[in-house]
């Protein structure tokens, strides 16, 4: 998950919880990080990556232009979740290879129902 | 002092021509004696005066008069003519003249009216003298054209140099032929500095193919009006004026130059500038206000939430009641950030002009909308043939949906009937939205329509403040107006207007009243009426 807001971090966590996802998350909090750790990650890759686009130093289209560019990701799913009800920022994310664009809902109970699609695309990974 | 010349002569000036002929009525015979001819021709000059002569005796009774006099008067008082009847001020200064005459003097007066009051303003008075008595020759004539002209030129040069505003006339070639004192004050030249010179002093470089259009339009005869722009003063600064251009037409209709009449305007331009400014700031402000808080609004609101789920019971009641007044305030702002972006939206412009729309296909997504709304209350609501509208089709469901949605929620004890129809009135739609419901208090009618005003408790009636809002708005966007008329008790009915399709047609889906019937579920519908 690379999201630098911690309530969301959690909210996040409380929904794959929800769903019974489990695993590790590991949890980035900005954009130069990301893409540190997207460039050098070589074992223990992740099934999913989540990512906001609003970032601290690098920006989340960033992050996901490095993604699509590290050969150790190239089979692994992005699923952007970000606040930004733009349609430019959707059609951006999914055109750079995002598989979905999801935006982060208002409601707890829309929030936690996210597991599912979480879910839903680390068992199709 | 004159004397009538009664002694006769004996050549005729007129020996040498043969035929008789006629002047002004008058015969002139050849034989004519000098006397006969000179009376015949006094007489002719007199008719041929345009304004009144006449002989008078002293005590001011007309003896003789011109063709202009009323051949009526003859015998009578001067006193019985009409201009006589002007006021004791004129009466005085005739019955004086007269008197003054009387004794010898030859009087010249003006008297200080002006037509149309009085359509003769000048009078000379002559004593003349005949075998018997004193006669007065009064002399009374309209002011001389030339005297009228200089009147009307110097009342008119007055107006212009009061005027407030700069008034200039130019030639067709723009070169500037008079200046009055507010063109001083305004423009910063004196009228020695401007006259002679080109219009274009006052042009700004960057504007000056205006004057070119100007001037293409004058030569038509076309007018200016109002025209807003900007000139600049002699020291360089510039200012916002609104001109009126006319053309001048010289005696025989040809134009011969223009007259404008300028305006500051620099102070008004400024003030709506700045008030744009204020405007565009503050809807600026208060859309990010909306969208920035709501995202720390969405964490309040998804923890007071996450917090009931896992810890509800658990804190014991008092907690789980300050959880529950979290819970529901963040759920209140949500609502009303909602609302006050809508509201801000509506005034940000659409780039597309409102195409023409079906209102009861509209209708029938907004009935959709509110399904769960009229199933829970078995609401019935119906509506007329809708004729077809010129408006954004998002914007008539929000009016409609905001309107009915109300209808509902302030329901009666009785099941809520609702009445949706609409007329054509002057290429205008009036649209009637009628309820059984609760109704409101007059004294609430236009309150009502305030931002975030509401006239219930939250505990009483759930809602924003913000619908008939966001309604308002829209409709006046829109150049119409929304009111309400309603009896407290007995429901209301919500008006408003909005642009007509240019179209006649009325609204005709061409379907039977059956298939029209909305029945968004659950048994309750709504039904064409």
């Amino acid at each position: 998950l690379i999201e630098d807001n911690l309530p969301d971090a959690v909210l996040v966590r409380e929904a794959l919880e929800e769903h019974g996802v489990e695993g590790e998350l590991l949890v980035i909090g900005d954009g130069a990080a990301a893409i540190a750790y997207v460039e050098t990650a070589k074992d223990r890759l992740p099934d999913l990556v989540i990512l906001d686009l609003n970032l601290p130093k690098r920006s989340g289209r960033e992050v996901l232009r490095a993604v699509r560019q590290a050969a150790a990701f190239r089979d692994t799913a992005v699923v952007v979740l970000s606040s930004s009800g733009a349609h430019q920022d959707r059609a951006d994310a999914l055109a750079a290879g995002a598989r979905q664009y999801i935006r982060k809902p208002l409601l707890l109970e829309e929030f936690l129902d996210l597991g599912a699609i979480f879910r839903q695309m680390l068992e199709s990974a | 002092m004159q004397v009538l010349n009664t002694s006769a002569m004996t050549r005729s000036p007129l020996a040498g021509v043969d035929r008789q002929f006629s002047a002004g009525g008058v015969e002139f015979c050849p034989d004519d004696s000098t006397d006969v001819y000179r009376g015949k021709l006094a007489r002719l000059v007199l008719d041929e005066l345009p304004g009144f002569a006449a002989l008078l005796t002293t005590s001011g009774i007309l003896l003789a008069r011109n063709r202009a006099a009323d051949p009526a008067l003859i015998g009578k008082s001067l006193w019985e003519t009409a201009w006589w009847r002007m006021g004791p001020s004129v009466q005085f200064e005739l019955r004086e003249a007269i008197e003054r005459a009387a004794r010898g003097e030859a009087v010249k007066h003006h008297l200080n009216l002006a037509p149309p009051e009085m359509p003769v303003t000048d009078f000379t008075l002559s004593p003349v003298r005949d075998a018997e008595d004193r006669v007065v020759f009064l002399l009374l004539c309209g002011i001389a054209e030339n005297q009228a002209d200089e009147r009307a030129s110097a009342l008119l040069s007055a107006i212009v140099d009061s005027s407030d505003d700069a008034i200039i006339s130019k030639d067709l070639n723009g070169q500037i032929m008079t200046w009055n004192k507010s063109a001083e004050c305004l423009f910063g030249y004196t009228s020695e500095e401007a006259i002679g010179r080109s219009i274009t002093i006052l042009i700004p470089p960057d504007h000056l193919e205006e004057e070119t259009r100007i001037l293409e339009r004058l030569r038509r005869g076309e007018r200016i009006d109002h025209f807003e722009t900007i000139r600049v003063r002699k020291d360089g600064t510039t200012l916002n004026i609104s001109l009126t251009i006319s053309p001048v037409r010289d005696a025989n209709g040809r134009i011969i130059g223009a007259s404008k009449i300028a305006r500051d305007i620099t102070d008004r331009v400024q003030r709506e500038h700045a008030l744009e400014q204020a405007n565009a700031d503050l809807q600026q402000f208060a859309y990010s206000a909306s969208h920035d808080l709501q995202e720390p609004l969405r964490m309040v609101a998804a923890y007071s939430e996450l917090l009931k789920r896992k810890f509800g019971g658990k804190l014991g009641p008092e907690a789980d009641e300050y959880i529950g007044y979290m819970v529901s305030g963040a759920s209140r702002m949500e609502s009303l950030l909602r609302d006050l972006r809508t509201y801000t939206q509506v005034l940000s412009g659409n780039a597309e002009p409102p195409g023409e729309i079906e209102p009861a296909r509209v209708l029938r997504t907004v009935l959709a909308n509110l399904e769960v709304a009229i199933a829970d209350s078995g609401a019935i609501i119906e509506h007329a043939d809708l004729p077809r509208v010129c408006m954004y089709e998002f914007q008539l469901q929000q009016v409609l949906q905001n309107l009915i949605g109300n209808a509902i929620r302030y329901r009666g004890a009785e099941t809520p009937r609702i009445h949706i129809s609409a007329e054509r009135r002057n290429g205008r739609c009036l649209f009637a939205v009628q309820d059984n419901g609760i109704g409101i208090d007059p004294q609430y009618k236009e309150q009502i329509f305030g931002i975030f005003k509401r006239l219930h408790s939250a505990g009483e009636f759930p809602g924003t403040g913000m619908g008939l809002a966001i309604c308002q708005r829209i409709i006046e966007r829109g150049g119409g107006r929304i009111w309400v008329e309603s009896q407290p008790g007995r429901g209301s009915t919500f008006y408003f207007t909005v642009a007509g399709a240019k179209s006649e047609r009325q609204s005709n889906t061409g379907l039977d009243p059956v298939d029209r019937r909305q029945s968004p579920g659950r048994g309750a519908g709504a039904r064409s009426a």
